[in-house]
């Protein structure tokens, strides 16, 4: 098996001449029969890849290829009509090599089954396969023969690698939201480096992050008194336990908060008021007879108890302010909660209570027959008053490895302390005039103040350093016009940005400094080491997390009065479970078509109950087996949930993200001036209409339909799944009706319909897979000249049953990723950078 | 490369940033003379936007009767002295008062909306728009006045606009009748469907506006360490230019320019301050204070400094939020605000009410004199500047949106003549007010804003006699 994938991997590498440096196996170069350029047919080498994924036919000649197109697509597709702004009129298969982005766009259609679209005459089927094998030899034909790893300008960290990096240096958990401006997402991405600008804002976050994430690394001595606020959202269910504040208590919050030293600390909770401006939840103190008890802890320690009086109100001095005397606490990260000790614990035998979303209603909260209790709005942390010092913290025993006892230690100790923790983050070795400008703040810092103070100096040079914050990689020293191999510290950056998200570790380093790194050999172990790391859940986190565009999540917030069964905590456990479901495809290097087919999820209690899945208390997740009205990810709550808007599903945007994600081929936008389903109404000769029924309606006018027969009916058949994610059998009071019809006639019934319907089209799902995890890898847009190498990939994996290691390690093996070429010198390339 | 063709300019990036980009920069920015220039230069006047809830005594028939809001008299020779706005009588000549304008947008326009005045008036009151009754996250009302003015020339200052408010607000949920609190919680727009989250610490803003530290020394020091930092940084961009290819060459010399400049702002700061005119910022606060009184005064005193040293050109602030029962001592009056605004017709308790009213409006002299003291070119930082003050409720009792009250401060950049009283035709839209204020600071192409019908002249001095009836 090894053998067979090198061999597919040198094909696409040996055109270069270079990959020959490498250990290819014999089989390579057996293979390694040079592509003629102008074959109509494909050349044994390549073709026998086409032929295992097309098994009907044998190769088809350009004339037949051309007679196709021109027989059944050219007729939307002519010159004037030029339908999606593409004529095909004077095809020629002959002339391919003259336009590879049209012929990967026609590969993509015709591989997703969307073209010809429903209801145009059509080739059979075997006719289609041979022609989309044809297209995809020419194409990997022509890549192998003029091999093009591509080229980027350089990276900038991310917010997220940013605050990976501070955690792999110092030991650190920090929030540079409010420092460094937003990442600008394009492809679907934050890392891309065509869009990551420069601009002054940008450097005087980085001098912003820089000043404060090395005080707060090493604790800020002349830390003056300032104040933290952490809101407890409205929309966070408080009447039970909350993850972090002490077992048996209810509400509240619990946060990790730096204190900058050690002093004294006063907390402030702001309570929750009703709309006329009593405290939220009085009746549940009158019905219990005695105050409330709201706890403040540290680390689990109770340092101080507060009485919630029923009295509260907007009229007070103190409004709904309670707050504690100056307690003295340590400096570092310390776990702080504030939860409510019930008071009484009871059936309340209301006629109605408040579900999870406990907030949708503020008059609830004083009317009597509802029993509600206090709420916490939010946290302040105000400090520090009277420093006493600096304790021991996480990042302190990070950075400190020698302690000076004497002054002439102080400089030998502190060189030691800046080059370790430079080197990690430069991620290789610190040039001497690099090392000596830190020195140079340290001396700064030193002078000023103690040692420590230089130290701290020198860790905020450290953070804004460019080689810290640009992973900038280097050419040739001769000037070339040919593609070069990455230098391999540069590989190890590559590597660890790509699975880790954060800089390389020790070992990585080693092995790239060792100059043995670019061997396949050594780089696939590598792989695999890293994969195995747990650092890996970068993959999820950062690569899943945005190919399925989880982050829009964060935009819906279901109706209040329609869907009392959401809160804040079940977006939340949602996006979790979605994200360690996408681990565990990488942890387990599960197949990536479990993408579609998985029959396990993860859940903790709340997610559970949503789901209706039995015996699951706590906020732990777990794994769990699914009821058979759920397969992968495409029935999660999140994706159900992100696809909707506040009061009713959306199976246009539902239809909309399959094409876009699971299908890698997006719909085009809307027209303008097209009314929104909201126009049309919501009931019709007084009869209630369902989604289905609204959406028929709106779809009669026929400009909208040639787009929405393609995209609606994948939505539709989802639509057992209500705004929230939950199943349901009716909408609206009328029967949920999912069947329908896939673009390509298949006929589909409900959530497992459409999986099955997906399934005949894995092609485009893997594509879909492979050229997301490249562009992520590799921080730029995926070309028409990458797809052969996209194709290459999907076939080795194929192999090995679409495991999640096999394409990310062909991702890694590839020349996109191991090698560059120089950077365009054309106007427009240079224009790009702006 | 398909993102080839894809410019990305700098002011692209910078949009969006909004109030996180703050510059630490800052005493360089209150120089005795700024470079705001004194006339009406397109995009140079300072815009502030006040709203407080409730509306006002003067709105109801006792009220308008006793001149409890509006004077008598139109024009120049209006009296305050019946008026909740007496505290304006000693800088009368800087302010502008319009009264008996509509916020029809603020009505229900359905039956469900009934009631809802509370939970959906305070997004009508800059945007003049009327808000889609949800509580989810399709929220909807339209653009407010500060954010169309911050969306086109905004660019021009470290930040482009801020949002200041007193109470306590969430921004997620609902609130009540329907509506999601965004409605209530803010009161800037930046699009149709996006409300502006709003900043109650004064050391949040603190922060943002001029950078972190508690003293001057601390930020001194900071300044030092940057600059440090910079200076050292120029090296060894250099150092890394060496290896790299052309592309990545110009890239970093981009960042290089960008370096010069914070380095330039930097020095000016320094120059600034060694040359011992710069304006005193007081001390960082810690947090809310205790004091409303305390705490609106500290806002002013933000957005005075702010106004001052261009470092943002627009603030919206909510000195209030609706159904809000705070007690204000010094009124004398022992009822919580929102009980005292149903004042049920009674004339004593709409009298009280009143109290409230000029308690409320007493503050802004505050505010206007500060910016008065502030010289710029040939006048002051009150003449660049536009002060709107105003509620989007009538008659909070019946949560009418009549006669709203409504008043201009400051001169905007000369456009604003000042020291008249403006009583509208009965039925003009409030929005006709701002759609004028658009077009003196500077966006005369502005067709209609909200649902105006025309634009009302704030500069237009009426008969005296035409007003008496």
């Amino acid at each position: 098996m090894r053998q067979l994938l090198m061999a597919s991997v040198g094909v696409t590498l040996l055109g270069l001449g270079l990959a020959a440096h490498d250990a290819q196996g014999p089989a390579a170069a057996a293979q390694s029969t040079p592509a003629t350029r102008t074959a109509p047919r494909a050349t044994p080498a390549v073709r026998s890849a086409a032929v295992r994924t097309a098994p009907v036919a044998p190769a088809m000649v350009a004339a037949e290829q051309t007679r196709i197109i021109t027989t059944y697509c050219a007729t939307c597709h002519s010159e004037r009509g030029k339908a999606g702004g593409l004529s095909l009129a004077s095809f020629d298969a002959m002339k391919a090599h003259e336009q590879p982005e049209v012929i990967e766009k026609m590969i993509r259609k015709l591989r997703a089954g969307m073209m010809p679209p429903p209801g145009a005459r059509k080739p059979d089927e075997a006719a289609i396969e041979a022609l989309t094998g044809a297209l995809e030899t020419r194409m990997d034909e022509l890549a192998a023969s003029n091999p093009n790893p591509g080229w980027r300008p350089f990276q900038r960290l991310t917010r997220a690698e940013y605050e990976a990096a501070v955690r792999d240096l110092l030991d650190l958990d920090i929030d540079v939201t409010p420092y460094l401006p937003a990442d600008t997402q394009a492809h679907g991405f934050d890392n891309i480096a065509q869009a990551q600008a420069f601009s002054p804002t940008l450097l005087d976050g980085y001098l912003r992050a820089a000043s404060q994430v090395s005080r707060m690394a090493l604790g800020d001595k002349q830390a003056s008194a300032t104040s933290a606020t952490y809101r407890v959202l409205q929309t966070e269910s408080q009447m039970t336990y909350v993850e972090g504040t002490p077992f048996g208590s209810r509400g509240g919050i619990a946060v990790t908060h730096h204190f900058p030293a050690d002093g004294d600390y006063i907390f402030k909770a702001m309570l929750q008021r009703t709309i006329s401006g009593e405290l939220f939840g009085n009746t549940g103190i009158a019905t219990s007879g005695s105050n409330e008890l709201l706890e403040i802890s540290v680390n689990g320690d109770r340092v101080a108890v507060l009485e919630v009086l029923a009295s509260m109100s907007d009229a007070g001095e103190k409004g709904f302010v309670i707050d504690t005397p100056a307690i003295h606490l340590k400096a570092g990260p310390q776990r702080v909660s504030a939860a409510f000790v019930p008071r009484f614990v009871g059936p309340v035998d209301d006629l109605m209570m408040p579900i999870d979303h406990t907030l949708v209603d503020m008059r609830i909260g004083t009317g009597f027959g509802i029993t509600s209790m206090p709420h916490l709005q939010d946290l302040v942390i105000a400090g520090p008053m009277k420093v006493t010092g600096i304790s021991e913290t996480p990042s302190r025993k990070r950075v400190f490895a020698c302690r000076p006892t004497a002054a002439n230690e102080e400089v030998p100790c502190a060189t030691d302390t800046v080059r370790r923790l430079a080197t990690q983050a430069f991620r290789g070795p610190v040039s001497t005039a690099d090392l000596a400008d830190l020195m140079k703040f340290y001396d700064q810092g030193r002078t000023g103040g103690d040692f420590e103070g230089g130290i701290r100096m020198a860790v905020q040079g450290i953070l804004a350093h460019p080689r810290f914050l640009f992973r900038v990689e280097g050419v040739p020293a001769t000037p070339t016009t040919a593609a070069f191999r990455v230098g391999d510290i540069e590989l190890a950056s590559r590597l660890s940005f790509f699975i880790w998200g954060t800089v390389p570790d020790a070992e990585l380093i080693k092995v790239a400094t060792s100059g043995t790194l670019k061997t396949t050999a050594v780089l696939e172990k590598q792989v695999a080491r890293m994969l195995a790391d747990p650092k890996s859940d970068a993959l999820a986190t950062r690569f899943g997390s945005q190919w399925l565009r989880l982050q829009d999540i964060e935009k819906i917030r279901p109706d209040g009065i329609l869907y009392p069964q959401w809160d804040q905590s079940l977006t939340d456990a949602m996006r979790r479970e979605t994200e360690l479901f996408f681990a565990s495809l990488v942890r387990e290097d599960r197949s990536v078509l479990d993408l579609l087919n998985a029959d396990y999820t993860f859940v903790n209690e709340r997610l559970a109950r949503h789901y209706g899945v039995p015996n699951v208390t706590g906020t732990t997740f777990r794994r769990v087996s699914l009821p058979p009205t759920r397969r992968g990810v495409v029935t999660q709550g999140s994706i159900l949930m992100m696809t909707s808007v506040a009061d009713r599903t959306s199976p246009v945007q539902r239809g909309k993200w399959i094409m876009q994600v699971m299908l890698g081929s997006p719909p085009p936008p809307p027209p303008p001036n097209v009314p929104t389903l909201d126009a049309t109404s919501g009931s019709q000769g007084g009869k209630v209409l369902s989604v289905r029924e609204r959406m028929e309606q709106h779809r009669s006018n026929p400009a909208c339909m040639s787009c929405h027969r393609v995209i609606d009916p994948l939505g539709l058949a989802l639509e057992n799944f209500d705004v929230t994610g939950q199943y349901r059998i009716k909408d609206n009071g009328v029967p949920v009706d999912s069947t329908g019809e896939l673009y390509d006639g298949t006929k589909m019934e409900g959530a497992d319909g459409l999986r099955q319907a997906l399934l005949r089209h894995k092609a485009s799902l893997l594509t879909s897979f492979t050229e997301s995890l490249m562009t992520y890898a590799l921080g730029r847009h995926v070309e028409a000249f990458d797809m052969p190498t996209v194709r290459a990939i999907n076939r080795d994996a194929g192999k090995q049953n679409y495991r999640v290691s096999t394409f990310v390690q062909g991702i890694v093996k590839s020349q996109a990723f191991r090698m560059s070429r120089p950077a365009p010198t054309t106007s427009t390339d240079a224009d790009a950078r702006q | 490369m398909l993102i080839t063709k894809r410019h990305l300019s700098r002011r692209t990036v910078l949009k969006g940033i909004g109030v996180t980009a703050a510059l630490p920069l800052l005493e360089a920015m209150l120089p005795a003379s700024s470079a705001a220039a004194q006339s009406a230069a397109k995009g140079k006047v300072r815009l502030a936007a006040i709203e407080m809830v409730h509306g006002a005594a003067g709105s109801t028939a006792f009220g308008a009767k006793m001149n409890m809001w509006s004077p008598a008299a139109t024009g120049k020779a209006f009296d305050l002295t019946p008026s909740a706005l007496s505290p304006l009588d000693s800088v009368r000549q800087h302010i502008t008062i319009v009264s008996n304008t509509d916020l029809r947008m603020a009505e229900a326009f359905t039956t469900p909306e009934i009631g809802g005045d509370h939970f959906r008036a305070s997004a009508v009151f800059l945007t003049q728009a009327h808000p889609k009754q949800t509580m989810g996250s399709d929220v909807r009302a339209g653009i407010s006045l500060d954010q169309l003015y911050a969306g086109r020339y905004g660019q021009d200052t470290p930040i482009p606009s801020m949002q200041l408010c007193i109470e306590p607000v969430d921004q997620a949920g609902g609130c009540e009748y329907g509506y999601s609190c965004v409605y209530t919680d803010s009161i800037s727009w930046s699009k149709a469907d996006a409300p502006m989250p709003m900043i109650r610490d004064p050391r949040t803003v603190f922060d943002q506006l001029f950078g972190v530290g508690a003293t001057k020394e601390e930020r001194a020091q900071r300044r030092k360490e940057d600059r440090s930092i910079l200076d050292t940084l120029m090296g060894s961009v250099d150092r890394l230019k060496a290896q790299i290819g052309s592309v990545d060459k110009a890239r970093l010399d981009d960042y290089l320019s960008d370096i010069r400049e914070i380095e330039r702002r930097i020095q000016k700061v320094e120059s600034v301050n060694s040359s011992g005119e710069q304006r005193e910022l007081p001390g960082a606060p810690v947090g809310v204070p205790d004091s409303y009184e305390e705490h609106v005064k500290l806002m002013f005193d933000l957005q005075a400094l702010a106004f001052g040293s261009d470092i943002t050109r627009v603030f919206s602030f909510k000195m209030s939020r609706d159904v809000s029962g705070r007690v204000f001592p010094s009124t004398g009056v022992t009822t919580g605000f929102h009980n005292a605004s149903h004042h049920n017709s009674r004339e004593d308790r709409i009298r009280d009410f009143a109290k409230i009213n000029r308690y409320h409006v007493s503050l802004l002299p505050y505010f206007i004199e500060r910016l008065k003291r502030m010289p710029e070119g040939d006048g002051t930082v009150l003449d660049n500047t536009l002060i709107v003050y105003g509620s989007p409720m009538g008659d909070p009792n019946v949560h009418n949106h009549r006669r709203v009250p409504l008043l201009f401060a400051g001169h905007a950049g000369g456009t604003l003549k000042g020291g008249l009283h403006i009583k509208a035709a009965d039925g003009t839209p409030m929005a006709n007010t701002f759609l004028d204020a658009l077009h003196k600071i500077g966006m005369d192409d502005v067709p209609s804003f909200g649902d105006s019908a025309g634009s009302l002249d704030l500069n237009a001095v009426q008969d005296t006699t035409a007003a008496a009836q």
